[in-house]
């Protein structure tokens, strides 16, 4: 084996090496956004509760909370709560907050959001296609859309009080987010 | 040799050569490209893209509800006209290139459909520097050589063992 | 009162110190060959297989008394628990497998001990010392927090259960086993092959010796894979067994390049070649058990078998370091020893071929390495995350496969040194003519695609080989011996076990081929959204869905749908089919478990995708109906008795042979290298007479072929 292939084939195992250690630095569960930084698509849903249509275009120049859910998803109902306080909080001023429910019939839906103290638009994304525009992973998903329209940041997993309102503020300082949200996932 | 003993070693020859005539006919045939479809079209896009809440499946073999809807959302765009590349696209705006289950050829990324290639290239080279062909004169070898070779076979008779029957 | 808990860990903890002093006396036995060294590490061998024995024993005992005191048990049973899913929820989690790894290395490791019967040659010392310490590195895993099986915790009411996915089939009770038998019994050829180069003797004591542990790790670990992808198969729901995920890639490339040792070791036996190739070989196979253990349990990459992430991953990681820089040092070290008597002269010669088989073999399991490492790569590079799945790996992997089809025919034909024109033509024009038949065959009855109809061509090729080899060797026992056919096939397959048992193998690998090109191009798959009573027709079978039917059960709640299949129109039912979903108690999605209708020519595979949870109404019902998927497992099986034809020890010879037969090198080596070497007169009178004790390094012969 002459020198040269002997001098590969140690190169190429310690960068195998390097490689593997390298790996260590990576959690797997950290998946990088995609729609973080581009505008949000717009979107028509009817509304869960029968008062026909919602659309994006309500939204139109104001900080969006939307979350996308359902009432087969466990860490959903779990993240509920915080969801409440965070609305009753910012009720008054133009923070709007959106509810898409996400793979689930619109009757389970609407009793989950009547079970559980939703009063904030939902309604429900039948074909998924809203979900792929935002680029959801799986729910709970919550996305922060600032007031040019451009999704600032997403939260994947059940949200916190905190998170929230760290999110919806930063956003009503500066409406294009900036440096202050990023990805977050729990 | 005579002409019977060619006609002779001749026959199978021709019968050799027209097998392997006929095995390229019909890989030839079988490879002729058809009209894609508009289902395999879709067969074709969906293959390639991972499904979204799965653990690497592709969405055309995944029965979540998540891969479904990524399937009718596909076969929509195909009916409306849109290329490969921009459904591709329009799934990638939204999850990134990991969406995407092999890395185009034309991106750095797409180096890694070389590997193979080079492995077997420089496999075949490494391989065939090896098969060289024995001196037609057996050379009287050296007394060095064959010290060497004594003291091998010493060494290794040395450790005795009964030869396996094969 | 003494607790499961506490006799497990005390029994790990007892067998780690005892696993160091074994490896040290071992390594000072050879060193200084010192027999009571020797005797005491083989004692203590044995014993650390005997507290590894009893940590498993607690740990079942633990398991099927429901000890939730044990937080592996809390988290891998509960008390609806079936007592078969309890009892192999054993190897359920890491921390399990990993004590099963242990005692299938102490089980090993305490066989090379005692083989030898009284006394153990000096190879057999320091692969003994080898083996020890790779005990003792386990045991260190199995009693730190990494893969401590025994930790404790206050007692739960219920555990929570094994993962859904491992307690609906029985195939969970061989998969894991026979993987880990495969894997864990590679590390004896890996020893050996340390201790050969170690002692720096250059030969090929070390392969011969472990030949059959080779062989016999090598078809278990094949015929764990063929479970595994069954398993898969029956249990995940996508109608497919292979989806070249890290795990599964883990797996198959230990094999891979164990396959290509296999062939180049007979290069080595009979020809003294490629020995520094054949030790490259056997440390890329352990050290890819290694990695691939690494990959699967670390969590650096995901995948379907996502096991949890724990401190093992940076241990495991520092073990293959060490493994691959000590082996790698030390064959450097060793390679001017190593250099080759003579060299492959022909191109169309067996060993030649064998070379070739070995460079795809050796190209495919780097395709696969770096097709699975690729996105950790360019994510720790640039922080892209790509993926790389069956789009790449279908489409690289699948010409290797059919080149090596291709090689598998000709390889055995072709004799040693080279074949002259007339003998390729002799051996190779019915097979040729049978590939050809085949080919115009399938393009006849309208198989598309160029990959199938060359597939099928291959494998007609590669049977017609294996046939022409039996109906030769049975022709030349019958005129030498009378034998009756039957009986000749019989003392074939006994007496000369390796080569027709590997002819019995590469037709379980054409069985496999033929069966896997059939059932991905004649896939049909239909999804539709069904009401009860509806039909719908899939392929050449009419699919009636009879309704939906919630069922509870101790362990989970279920919703099935009942199918049945039929000829087309028929209204007699053939088959009844039953998909379902399940929902576990602790876990919020329900888990799909398909409805398999197996059948010599095709499966019926059924998912039910998603039903109407209201009032049941109508169900999305996806049919698959897969040819030949079945002869895929039947395949793995015809494999795994060919390794075992391969493996059987050949039936006593008849005649008294006086002492161990063997092969003068010095005469063999002239015969290799065409040069006339003179033996000399005094090594020839040794020769004759065996087991001469006064030369140094002889303890006695070295038969440690399990």
């Amino acid at each position: 084996m002459s020198r040269v292939l002997r001098a590969a084939v140690v190169i190429a195992l310690a960068s195998l090496v390097v490689v593997l250690v390298l790996a260590f630095r990576r959690a797997p569960t950290d998946i990088k956004t995609g729609t973080v930084g581009r505008p949000a698509a717009a979107f028509t849903l009817q509304q869960l509760d029968g008062a026909g249509t919602w659309s994006s275009s309500n939204a139109q120049g104001k900080v969006v909370v939307v979350n996308f859910f359902a009432s087969w998803c466990l860490p959903c109902k779990e993240e509920n709560p915080a969801l409440v306080r965070v609305y009753e909080r910012y009720r008054a001023s133009d923070v709007v907050f959106v509810g898409v429910l996400y793979q689930d019939s619109r009757d389970s839906g609407l009793r989950y959001v009547r079970d559980n103290g939703v009063v904030w638009p939902t309604m429900s994304d039948d074909d998924g296609r809203v979900a792929f525009s935002y680029g959801v992973f799986g729910i709970p998903e919550t996305f922060f859309v600032g007031g040019d329209g451009v999704i600032a940041g997403r939260h994947i997993g059940p949200i916190d009080e905190a998170t929230l309102i760290r999110g919806i503020e930063c956003l009503r300082r500066s409406p294009t987010g900036g440096d202050c949200l990023r990805a977050s996932a729990r | 040799m005579n002409s019977a003993t060619r006609a002779r070693l001749a026959a199978p020859r021709v019968v050799l050569v027209m097998a392997l005539v006929a095995i390229a006919v019909a890989i030839v045939w079988s490879a002729r490209p058809h009209a894609e479809t508009q289902a395999e079209r879709v067969d074709r896009i969906t293959a390639e893209l991972r499904c979204v809440v799965c653990q690497g499946l592709s969405v055309k073999d995944s029965p979540s509800e998540s891969a479904r809807q990524m399937r009718d959302l596909v076969a929509q765009r195909v009916a409306e006209g849109r290329s490969d590349d921009q459904i591709r696209d329009e799934f990638r705006a939204s999850y990134g290139d990991w969406v995407v289950l092999a890395p185009p050829l034309a991106s750095w990324s797409g180096l890694v459909w070389l590997v193979p290639l080079a492995a077997l290239a420089l496999g075949t080279l490494v391989a065939l520097g090896r098969i060289r062909p024995a001196p037609a004169v057996a050379r009287e070898p050296a007394p060095a050589d064959v010290a060497a070779l004594r003291e091998r076979a010493a060494r290794e008779e040395a450790l005795d063992l009964p030869v396996d029957a094969r | 009162m003494i607790t499961w808990a506490d006799l497990g860990s005390a029994a790990l903890r007892a067998a780690l110190p005892l696993a160091i002093w074994g490896s040290g006396a071992a390594a000072y036995a050879a060193a200084k060959r010192d027999g009571r060294a020797l005797a005491s590490s083989r004692w203590a061998a044995l014993l650390v297989l005997v507290l590894v024995g009893l940590a498993i024993f607690a740990m079942e005992g633990a398991l099927v008394t429901h000890d939730f005191s044990i937080q592996y048990v809390a988290q891998n049973n509960a008390r609806e628990t079936p007592l078969f899913f309890t009892v192999i929820s054993l190897w359920a989690a890491l921390e399990g497998s990993i004590l099963l790894w242990t005692l299938i290395l102490a089980g090993a490791t305490a066989y090379v001990a005692w083989r030898g019967a009284r006394e153990l040659p000096r190879l057999s010392t320091v692969a003994l010392a080898v083996l020890l310490g790779m005990v003792a590195f386990f045991c260190l895993l199995i009693t730190t927090p990494a893969a401590d099986p025994f930790v404790r915790i206050d007692p739960v009411a219920d555990g929570s259960g094994p993962n859904p996915l491992l307690q609906n089939h029985p195939l969970m009770a061989l998969h894991p086993p026979l993987l880990y038998l495969g894997y864990v019994l590679f590390s004896v050829p890996f020893a050996y092959a340390i201790a050969s180069l170690i002692l720096g003797e250059g030969g090929d004591r070390w392969l011969v010796a472990t030949r059959r542990f080779a062989l016999v790790s090598w078809g278990l670990l094949g015929v764990g894979i063929v479970a595994g992808s069954w398993w898969s198969y029956a249990v995940l729901g996508w109608g497919g067994y292979w989806a070249w995920d890290p795990v599964e890639n883990a797996a198959i490339m230990p094999w891979l390049v164990a396959t290509a040792y296999l062939h180049s070791v007979m290069v080595e036996e009979k020809r003294r070649l490629l020995r520094t190739w054949n030790l490259s070989l056997v440390i890329a196979t352990f050290a890819l058990t290694i990695l691939g253990t690494f990959l699967t349990r670390s969590g650096v990459v995901n995948s379907v078998h996502a096991f949890t992430q724990s401190a093992l991953g940076p241990m495991l990681l520092g073990y293959l370091v060490a493994i691959v820089v000590l082996s790698v040092g030390l064959l450097l070290w060793r390679m001017p020893r190593l250099a080759d008597m003579g060299g492959i002269g022909a191109p169309l010669s067996r060993e030649a071929v064998f070379l070739f088989q070995n460079v795809v073999f050796v190209a495919a399991t780097l395709t696969v390495l770096l097709g699975t490492l690729y996105p950790l790569i360019a994510e720790a590079i640039s922080g892209a995350q790509l993926s790389i799945g069956r789009p790449y790996f279908d489409r690289v992997e699948v010409p290797l496969a059919l080149a090596l089809l291709f090689l598998m025919g000709i390889g055995p034909q072709l004799p040693w040194h080279g074949a002259s024109r007339a003998t390729l033509e002799r051996q190779f024009t019915t097979p040729v003519l049978a590939a050809a038949a085949a080919a115009v065959l399938a393009v006849m009855v309208g198989v598309g695609g160029a990959f199938p109809v060359l597939t099928y061509a291959l494998a007609a090729f590669v049977a017609a080989t294996v046939a022409q080899e039996f109906a030769r060797g049975i022709r030349a026992r019958r005129v030498l011996h009378g034998e009756a056919p039957a009986d000749a096939f019989v003392s074939l397959i006994r007496r000369s076990g390796r080569r027709y048992g590997g002819y019995v193998v590469h037709l379980g690998i054409v069985v496999i081929a033929v069966a896997v090109a059939t059932s991905q191009a004649g896939k049909i798959e239909v999804e539709r959204t069904l009401r009860q009573g509806d039909v719908m027709r899939v392929g050449e079978y009419d699919i009636h869905f009879t309704g939906l039917r919630p069922v509870s059960e101790p362990q989970a709640d279920k919703v099935l749908a009942l199918l049945a299949a039929s000829a087309p129109g028929a209204t007699t039912d053939l088959r009844t089919v039953t998909a379902s979903l399940v929902f576990y108690p602790n876990s919020t999605q329900a888990v799909g478990s398909p409805g398999v209708a197996p059948g010599p020519r095709d499966d019926i595979y059924t998912i039910l995708a998603a039903y109407d949870a209201e009032s049941f109404s109508w169900a999305t019902i996806r049919v698959l109906v897969i040819p030949l998927v079945s002869w895929i497992w039947l395949g793995g099986a015809i494999v795994g008795i060919g390794a075992v034809i391969a493996a059987l020890p050949p039936p006593r010879q008849r005649a008294v042979v006086a002492g161990p037969r063997r092969v003068p090198l010095s005469r063999h080596a002239a015969a290799t290298t065409s040069q006339a070497v003179p033996t000399p007169p005094a090594a020839r009178s040794r020769e004759a007479r065996s087991g001469d004790t006064s030369r140094p390094d002889v303890t006695r012969p070295d038969g440690v072929e399990p």
